[in-house]
């Protein structure tokens, strides 16, 4: 719609004074697209490795599938690299070690996981061992002390030697004195049936014994004859 | 893109080269990708980021004639 303006509205029409300004402006009209303007979006459109945005990578969907712009990225890569169309010169790598900072930062700290990992593994079985060394040392120095086991038993065994040395010994001398004191009660016995008789002999006066000679031979006799009389029958 | 290949002359030849039309596709070009990627409220270095990476690249091309003779093979 236009709208004309007079910039002076004088009463009357047809007089026109030099600050009159007439012009024909066409204002918005129409439903504005963004009357209430619309809240600010949550994040930003989707990007790759911080260079790439998404849309690259739906344009390639459907032809390539996921892959697709990762092997194309690595192509040209690769392309420019071996064609010397990039050039790799001294400021390459003061890029690289710019940003390999970071990288090389977060790389050292997952290495400093394994390695610490590791560590401890190596600390576990170096632990181990060295208590199955102190183990083994104690046994060695058990074994050393094994001698006073040995010393004992030695006298021990020497004690035993010695006592059944000693009990045999005296069986000997108890056997040895059997025989010798049955010796000595032998003479003994000897002496004194000879005292015996001796006395016997003496206290026999010369009468008694002409009485005893007498009857004596009567019993001879009586003998004799008996032991004729039984041969014969 | 909503131009069709074989179409892209006779779109082309419906533009505006006016100065006016050629700022105003610039400034059109600059608000789509502010409201984009900067203009958010958790937005990421990716809005920056895209614009250095350009700027590099167009620089490298622009310095490419010197960098040629710090090639290591002339021939490849």
């Amino acid at each position: 719609a236009q709208v004309t303006l007079a910039g002076h509205a004088v009463l009357g029409g047809p007089f026109l004074g030099p600050g009159t300004l007439q012009a024909t402006r066409i204002f918005h009209t129409g439903q504005p697209q963004l009357a209430p303007v619309p809240p600010l979006s949550e994040y930003g459109g989707k990007v790759h490795l911080g260079l790439i945005p998404e849309e690259f990578f739906q344009f390639l969907y459907p032809k390539t599938g996921v892959t697709g712009p990762c092997v194309l990225g690595t192509g040209l890569i690769l392309y420019c690299l071996s064609k010397e169309i990039y050039v790799i010169t001294p400021e390459t790598f003061s890029t690289i070690s710019v940003v390999g900072a970071s990288v090389a930062e977060f790389i050292d700290k997952l290495n400093e996981q394994k390695i610490a990992q590791l560590e401890e593994v190596k600390q576990a079985s170096i632990k181990q061992i060295q208590d199955v060394v102190e183990l083994e040392k104690s046994q060695q120095a058990l074994t050393q002390k094994c001698h006073y086991l040995f010393d004992v038993q030695r006298n021990n065994t020497a004690m035993a030697l010695e006592v059944t040395y000693q009990e045999q010994l005296h069986k000997v001398y108890k056997e040895v004195k059997n025989r010798l004191d049955y010796h000595i009660s032998v003479q003994d016995m000897i002496h004194m049936i000879n005292w015996v008789e001796k006395n016997v002999v003496q206290s026999i006066s010369a009468q008694q014994e002409k009485e005893t000679i007498a009857k004596c031979i009567a019993d001879l006799k009586l003998l004799s004859k008996k032991a004729q009389a039984q041969p014969v029958m | 893109m909503d131009v069709k290949l074989g179409e892209l002359s006779s779109w082309i030849l419906t533009r505006d080269f006016t100065p006016k039309g050629i700022t105003g596709a610039f400034q059109r070009g600059y608000n789509r990708y502010y409201n984009k990627y900067i203009n958010v409220r958790k937005g990421s270095i990716a809005g920056v980021n895209m614009v250095l990476a350009a700027y590099v690249l167009f620089s490298y091309c622009l310095s490419y004639k010197e960098l040629k003779h710090e090639r290591r093979r002339k021939y490849h």
